[in-house]
């Protein structure tokens, strides 16, 4: 009869599968770990960003202005969001306001949320329904929007509420779908510039003449690009209205 | 054609076969390498998407089964010959992929500057 071990789950196990375990078992674990390790560190920095619930829920109010992505500009803030900042807001998930920004266009709002922060680039989560948005008394001030001329910039299109923090990464292109998902949501869509433009890392792009961006721009979105379009000031923020005719990969 | 267009139209493709193939297997060719499913309709479509993912495997034991060049017994026996080799390239498969995606990414175009081609209105 064969003396070769034979492992019998209600027996103690036979000497040589003992070590052939005890090895498999430390090489297992040990590879794994190792494997999630340099996976883990392979992978770029996902950056700063992030919800700033500690920051409580922010209440202002501002003019609404539509790019045609709508943007608030402060007119009454408090003690984060000053007045004359500008900053875009999205809804709860992969949706942007436009339903509830579109008919209060040009209007004073009463806008109330949570900050999304990632370095300078920050936005607002509003609440749902008029607790998020609603009308407000007052004069409305003249927003002042000034051409800043014609840009080639290098960078890449990203969606503003993951990039600004609600997802870690929030960029690359391991977020690609995540990122047209949030576009096709209407959240605004942010360019992240390679360098500073007129001292800002982080533009909102849109389409040419401030139309929505284009579908074909979809395609490119989380890669790295170079493409060509004006720019204009709102407030303190850029907008970058860009010609998804010029857009080329960068090698 | 980027490599992304690349992938889905060779999925698109192995679809296309491969429910072309189970289109004409599961109708015509599975009766005649087995008599057991003479007569037997309802268990087919259960075979669709099987049939989709290796459908060069089934034209191959098909075309043995039919052209006789296979034996009598070998139509019961799964091709079990290669699981080792085919488990073990797809492990290194997975492992290359995993490295590949990793290494080869664009890198961050730090240093390519903003150029300014127009004034703006107000400058």
């Amino acid at each position: 009869m064969s003396e070769k071990p034979f492992f019998v789950g209600y027996l103690p196990v036979p000497g040589p599968f003992r070590t052939f375990l005890v090895v498999l078992s430390v090489l297992l674990v040990a590879g794994l770990g190792t494997a999630g390790f340099l996976m883990g560190a392979a992978q770029d920095d996902p950056g700063p960003g992030a919800f700033r619930f500690d920051y409580g829920r922010q209440t202002v109010t501002g003019v609404v202005a539509l790019t045609p992505y709508p943007l608030i500009h402060v007119t009454q803030g408090n003690d984060r969001i000053k007045p004359g900042d500008t900053f875009m807001m999205t809804a709860g998930g992969k949706s942007g306001v436009d339903s509830r920004a579109i008919p209060l266009d040009g209007q004073l709002a009463q806008v109330s949320g949570i900050i999304l922060e990632r370095g300078e680039l920050y936005m607002l989560q509003v609440r749902g329904g008029q607790n998020g948005l609603r009308a407000a008394e007052g004069d409305v001030p003249a927003i002042a929007v000034e051409p800043q001329g014609r840009w080639q910039l290098t960078g890449e299109i990203c969606d503003g509420k993951c990039l600004a923090g609600a997802m870690r990464p929030g960029r690359g292109l391991a977020h690609k779908a995540c990122a047209n998902l949030c576009l096709l949501g209407d959240v605004p869509p942010v360019f992240v510039s390679s360098q500073p433009v007129l001292g800002s890392e982080f533009l909102l792009v849109t389409g040419p003449g401030g139309t929505r961006l284009p579908r074909t721009a979809y395609d490119y979105v989380a890669q790295f690009i170079t493409a060509e379009g004006n720019v204009t000031r709102h407030g303190d923020l850029l907008v970058w209205e860009i010609e998804p005719d010029t857009i080329e990969v960068v090698q | 054609m980027d490599v992304a267009q690349a992938i889905l139209v060779v999925i698109q493709a192995w679809g296309i076969f491969g429910a072309l193939t189970a289109a004409v297997f599961l109708t015509v060719g599975i009766e005649r390498v087995d008599e057991d499913a003479q007569g037997a309709y309802v268990f087919r479509p259960l075979l669709i998407p099987g049939v989709m993912l290796i459908w060069p495997l089934v034209l191959w034991r098909w075309w043995r089964i039919e052209s006789q060049r296979a034996g009598w017994a070998e139509r019961y026996k799964p091709v079990r010959g290669a699981h080792g080799a085919a488990a073990l390239l797809m492990s290194l498969g997975i492992i290359a992929i995993i490295v590949t995606g990793l290494s080869v990414r664009q890198e961050w175009p730090g240093d390519t500057a903003p150029v300014q081609l127009s004034d703006g209105a107000s400058q």
